[in-house]
């Protein structure tokens, strides 16, 4: 069995980034780690809802919307909503997503990513949660 | 709402990269274990959840890649033995390690990676302990070249 260092960290800022394209998914993960911020990476739902469901704590999920598979982001946000209300989220889309996703997210933002917004919107929703990345 | 400028890293980063190693492993808990332990050693590390993902990135100069490290039974067009046969062939800078638990496709895979291969379950240190000795040959090589 191994041993998570991620378990013995609960209260570091921690956000679940979750983007089948892998080019796109390391550019997110690596900026947002360049600002102190701890990332997990997931490919598609599947991936994510191992992690929601594992001991690991996550404060923003960030999710794309269009995702292969049985679920995509959609459905993934309203389950995450569901099933843990307190986690942030962050929809990320090229197209506008239905009303009620835009209800239910905290933050939509669109594709291709600004990286600075990006990064102060992931930080916002961080603060509000408890949890914002240690500067000094 | 004001865009936010993009820190660069501060000193108290640390600025040396020992390595970039791209982790292949398609039991998402695994990899991001092994991740964050290698990343926690000083390494930066690229994660893929398939061979198809591996070799996006390997395709990608800017990357580097120095190590993969890669699970030997994967869903996907590949499995490990078929991903570093891909790496021997098109990235032949890059030095392969396999991990697998099916002690028959353990021993296949001696003869496809350099440093030979990492049962599973693996203890993070092993892994790191592989990819130190592999980094620190090739260094060893690159001095005596240039010697």
């Amino acid at each position: 069995m191994l041993a998570s260092e991620a378990e013995l960290k609960p209260d570091r800022p921690t956000v679940l980034v979750v983007e089948d394209e892998i080019l796109i998914r390391l550019l997110v993960a690596d900026t947002l780690r360049n600002q102190g911020i701890y990332v997990l990476e997931a490919a598609n739902a599947a991936e994510a809802l191992t992690i929601i469901e594992s001991a690991l704590p996550v404060h923003v999920l960030f999710t794309d919307i269009r995702l292969p598979g049985r679920m995509d982001g959609i459905g993934l946000s309203k389950l995450v909503r569901d099933r843990r209300p307190q986690i942030k989220l962050i929809v990320a889309s090229s197209d506008l997503p239905p009303g009620y996703i835009r209800q239910t997210a905290d933050v939509f933002i669109f594709k291709p990513y600004d990286l600075g917004a990006m990064v102060h919107q992931v930080e916002t929703l961080l603060a509000q949660s408890g949890h914002a990345p240690d500067h000094n | 709402m004001p865009p936010t400028t993009i820190r660069p890293p501060t000193a108290t980063e640390p600025p040396v990269v020992a390595g970039v190693v791209l982790v292949v492993e398609d039991e998402v808990l695994l990899r991001l274990v092994i991740a964050e332990y290698l990343r926690d050693c000083g390494y930066k590390v690229i994660e893929a959840a398939d061979a198809d993902e591996a070799m996006l990135v390997l395709q990608q100069p800017q990357f580097a890649v120095d190590v993969l490290f890669s699970d030997i039974e994967m869903p996907g067009s590949l499995d490990g033995f078929g991903l570093s046969q891909w790496t021997r062939s098109n990235c032949p800078q890059v030095d392969v390690i396999l991990a697998g638990s099916v002690p028959r496709a353990v021993n296949a895979a001696a003869d496809l990676c350099e440093a030979g291969t990492v049962p599973k379950p693996y203890e993070p240190h092993h892994v790191h302990d592989r990819i130190r000795r592999l980094l620190a040959t090739r260094r060893a090589a690159k001095g005596t070249k240039r010697d």
